[in-house]
């Protein structure tokens, strides 16, 4: 494409895309998030012929299934589900499949653990633990709604932390807990400065927190300004002062002076009023807290960093890498490496409403994310996206990826309060095996392995279930299904495990072992040797 | 020799008839390593869950009100007394440095755990390694056959975080063995108690369950190769690679010699029996077991029958007359065997729990958390042994000399492994976190 040419298809699709979103027809034919696909594909693909890479090919149905239901749903697709989207012949099945997706209650569960995550980063530690679930009960509901995003940071930044009584005797009883945003504030100890660093980290992208000990000489950020943007939440403190610890449930009875504005910079003493980052000046209203002044401005349309934060926030959840990377460090000399195309999703983001819902369609419907990640030669540079990245599982997607897989359970445990976050000694396999797989690592492609998850995967129970001959579910389906022949019950297991039929080039070797029976000479015990090898293959613990 | 009773044991070794007898074969293992300068350190640390009384261990006041019962006796370290429940121990007094002035500043039992093990608070997003998951960064190749981090039956409730790799990630993470056993000991009243403290302390899952049988399990391993070969020929990156690898040192794991190790039925049963018939005694003698192989990071927990032993809010002298009767004979049958191997002087051993316990004697006898004043003892490897370093009042109540902060203490463990406690590494959140603060002032009088 000449570059005359490409210009002139952008300027058509960017006015498609306002266009679409200022009509307000009903059954309009354009679907937005097409035409934003169309944008990520013509920057991405820019930025191929700056750098003369070649885009690896498409991903066939199966990788492509496999890969968004667990961005989307947070764990591999059932079986059943792979076959009829491989024999469907409709033209949009992909978008019809994200589509949904997004409908699923799986969705709901997947993007509260992952904002879970996000949100309360100290998941390991106790006290952070038992709040939890309240976390998990907020986050729900709005993705249950599909809140639009914008509103939702706003109730998250204006939550009523003094209201922990309630939630007090509701984990003192151990009942159920009220949905609360309360646990974000609690996990940052209702320290301004902590506060300060990580609601600038999570919905601005920046990382103010180390200015908050000192000037660096090439970050942007200053001591000052730091101290000036943790003064927004210098209302929120522990009732009484200098009592840390809290009691056994985690929590430090909250105070709120909600008017409040100043804060005094630790060493120097000097008193500073609460300041946007860029620079301006709240306008105090009466009417208004402190910290809803911080939230007006930071979800307003023309703030330069939230929308911007938000849509990379996404695409590093769907890519493993963000367009700044990593995705919480925006910075002078750390600059995104689409940088119009960021502006472009930031743009349609606001434009339409803040619609998480909306930017996933979009992203998902593009070429680049439907590239495969299968290809042969070196590795060229993850963040020219001329292929898709492989990412490591969260504990939770392994589990209920094995779950499904194995059939020795349905996937999502019917809990109320959602409380699923492993902790020792809270019994349950589930708890048992999250414990075990947690891993910290904000970037999904740099995921590590430890031993004993290796081990755990080869020898454990749960394998060790799942491939045994009397106990087995999924395998015993196969094993005893008397209209299947050797390749078909092959074929069967792959479908379970890796969402894919067998290829031709791996079938002669797989089948002339199961004919032969491996070792023992018998081809029940042949067939289990091989689920248990694709249970532990690289294709089944990554996303990719 | 495995028909000697324990007190047969305990009385020739004190007498130096079983060093003598051992010496035959075991001077030469001895002498080769101490002569090889290659060799790297090993720290081993017996972590005290629930917080140890000082005032009933190693920072006596007999005659005091806050005192207590017990006497203190001489240590072969002039000058230098400790409880006399721990008489084996005070044989090694010589090698041991014993901190006094401990003054940290949490005394809740999670945060405490988490500041004392990482160095660090627990706030933010920042996940800070525990100190296991640094030290044998340090010092571990990546290629051993044996894991570099082994965690021996932790009791990680209090602060699960603490026990973990954080921010270095799972290819630091320990090995652990025995985790919460303490509730599976022998002879506990519940379905899964164990009949020895041997099989307690096995790998989980090291083997692949018996009904799969060797050739099988060695044929899903071939296959398993074949197919892992294709899907990181085509998808090369940072997590595959690290799977691969801990794939690879898992099944070196199942199937290297090393791996037993972890076998404790190789040993003499008087040896079993010095160390104590106890889950930490046999954690001790697994513990020595690993740094004679190269280890350089183990820890052994003592937590009694309950999981956090040491926190005595009532009847505090009796339980701590218990602990002390299960520690002592593990911890100094552990100097002596590391001594009689030549490994005393390169290993490490440090005795630490999460805080101190008040001075004042509560109405239940016991003692509640104190984090202001307390003691943890270094020793072995690094150390300059024979010495007690830092003060405490008469009363107990406070540190008179020379305050020890956990950065400091850290730094200080750090140095006598022979690992720059200023050291960076680069942090979840992106920023370079030091090993020990570096604030930190190290406990210069007890490096040797």
């Amino acid at each position: 494409m000449s570059n005359l040419w490409s210009r002139i298809v952008l300027g058509l699709l960017c006015l498609a895309l306002v266009c679409c979103s200022l009509r307000a027809e009903p059954g309009a034919p354009i679907d937005d998030s097409a035409v934003l696909a169309g944008v990520i594909d013509h920057y991405i693909g820019a930025g191929y012929a700056a750098k003369k890479a070649a885009p690896a090919p498409l991903a066939d149905d199966a990788e492509f299934m496999r890969r968004v239901t667990l961005d989307l749903a947070g764990r591999i697709p059932r079986n059943s589900d792979v076959r009829k989207f491989l024999a469907d012949k409709s033209p949009d099945k992909r978008r019809q499949l994200v589509g949904d997706l997004l409908e699923s209650p799986h969705y709901v569960n997947h993007m509260t653990r992952v904002w879970r995550a996000l949100l309360l980063p100290q998941g390991n530690n106790p006290q952070v633990q038992a709040l939890a679930p309240a976390m998990e009960a907020w986050l729900r509901k709005r993705f249950n709604n599909n809140a639009a995003y914008d509103r939702m940071v706003r109730e998250l930044l204006t939550t009523n932390v003094v209201q922990t009584q309630a939630m007090r005797q509701a984990l003192a009883n151990g009942g159920p807990v009220d949905a609360s945003g309360v646990a974000f504030f609690q996990a940052n100890d209702l320290k301004p400065e902590n506060l300060a660093a990580a609601t600038s980290r999570l919905f601005l992208g920046v990382k103010l927190e180390c200015a908050q000990c000192h000037d660096h000489p090439f970050a942007k950020w200053s001591r000052k300004q730091f101290w000036e943007y943790a003064a927004f939440f210098s209302g929120v403190g522990p009732q009484m002062a200098g009592q840390t610890s809290g009691d056994d449930q985690g929590f430090i009875p909250a105070a709120d002076a909600a008017h409040r504005h100043d804060i005094k910079m630790p060493g120097s003493g000097a008193v500073v009023q609460a300041r946007f980052l860029d620079g301006k000046q709240p306008a105090w209203k009466e009417d208004a807290t402190t910290r809803a002044e911080l939230a007006a401005w930071m979800t307003a349309p023309d703030n330069p960093f939230f929308a911007r934060a938000a849509v990379n926030r996404v695409w590093a959840h769907l890519f493993g890498v963000g367009l700044i990377d990593p995705a919480d460090d925006l910075r002078e000399d750390n600059p995104p490496s689409h940088p119009d195309l960021l502006d472009a999703l930031a743009k349609a983001f606001v434009a339409n409403h803040y619609d998480l819902k909306f930017l996933i369609r979009a992203i998902t419907a593009s070429k680049t994310y439907q590239l495969t990640s299968a290809v042969d030669g070196p590795a060229d540079d993850p963040r020219l996206f001329a292929r898709m990245s492989v990412k490591g599982l969260t504990a939770e997607q392994l589990y209920d990826s094995l779950a499904l897989a194995t059939g020795f359970e349905t996937g999502d445990a019917p809990d109320p309060n959602g409380a699923v976050n492993g902790t020792v000694g809270s019994g349950g396999a589930r708890a048992e095996f999250l414990a075990k797989f947690s891993n910290v690592a904000d970037k999904r492609t740099e995921t590590q392995t430890s031993i004993l998850q290796a081990l755990s995967l080869m020898n454990g129970r749960i394998t060790a279930d799942a491939v045994s001959l009397s106990r087995s579910k999924a395998l015993a389906g196969v094993l005893d299904s008397p209209f299947m022949d050797d390749h078909q019950k092959l074929d069967a297991l792959y479908l379970c495990a890796l969402s894919r039929p067998m290829r031709a080039s791996e079938a002669e070797r797989m089948v002339k072992y199961v004919k032969s029976g491996g070792p023992s000479g018998d081809s029940r015990k042949a067939l289990a040797d091989v689920f248990w090898v694709l249970l532990n293959s690289s294709e089944f613990i990554f996303n990719h | 020799m495995h028909h000697l009773s324990r007190r047969d044991w305990l009385k020739l070794s004190a007498a130096g008839v079983v060093t003598t007898s051992l010496s035959g074969w075991l001077g030469t293992l001895a002498a080769d390593t101490a002569a090889n300068p290659q060799r790297k350190r090993s720290c081993i640390l017996l972590w005290m869950n629930g917080g140890p009384s000082q005032m009933d261990t190693f920072d006596l006041k007999p005659g005091h009100t806050n005192g207590g019962p017990f006497r203190a006796i001489d240590t072969s370290a002039p000058g230098l007394r400790i409880s006399e429940h721990l008489p084996n121990l005070a044989r090694h007094g010589h090698r041991m440095a014993v901190v006094r002035g401990m003054s940290t500043k949490e005394a809740d039992h999670g945060r405490a755990t988490f500041v004392m093990r990482t160095g660090y608070n627990p706030t933010g997003p920042i996940q800070y390694p525990g100190i296991g998951s640094l030290v044998s960064k340090e010092l571990g190749p990546t290629d051993a056959p044996l894991p570099n981090c082994v965690a021996i039956a932790p009791y990680r409730f209090f602060n699960p975080a603490a026990y973990g790799p954080g921010f270095l990630g799972p290819q630091y993470a320990p090995l652990i063995v025995g985790d919460n056993a303490q509730l599976r000991q022998p002879g506990q009243p519940n379905q899964q108690a164990e009949e020895d403290y041997g099989k307690l302390l096995r790998v989980q899952d090291v083997d692949a369950p018996e009904e799969v049988g060797q050739a099988h399990a060695d044929a899903r391993l071939n296959l398993l190769q074949e197919m892992e070969s294709d899907f990181v020929g085509r998808h090369p990156g940072v997590a595959p690679r690290s799977h691969q690898t801990a794939y690879d040192r898992a099944v070196r794991l199942m199937r290297t010699t090393a791996a037993k190790a972890f076998n404790l039925d190789e040993e003499p049963s008087a040896v079993r029996d010095a160390y104590g018939r106890s889950l930490f005694g046999q954690g001790c003698l697994l513990a020595r077991r690993l740094v004679e192989r190269g280890v350089p990071f183990v820890e052994v927990t003592l937590a009694g029958d309950n999981g956090a032993g040491w926190d005595t809010h009532a009847q505090n002298f009796d339980v701590v007359r218990l602990l002390s009767q299960v520690l002592d004979p593990a911890w100094g049958t552990l100097m002596g065997d590391l001594e009689v191997r030549g490994l005393l002087d390169s290993t490490l051993i440090v005795w630490m729990g999460e805080f101190g316990r008040t001075p004042k004697i509560n109405p239940q006898q016991g003692r509640d958390h104190y984090p202001t004043a307390w003691s943890t003892v270094l020793a072995g490897g690094g150390i300059r042994g024979g010495q007690a370093v830092g003060k405490t009042s008469p009363d107990g109540m406070e540190v008179v000399e020379r305050p020890t902060s956990v950065p400091d203490f850290l730094a200080t463990v750090c140095l006598a492994l022979g690992i720059d406690p200023l050291k960076q590494n680069v942090s979840n959140v992106g920023r370079p976190i030091r090993i020990a603060d570096k604030a930190a002032t190290p406990i210069q009088e007890v490096l040797a």
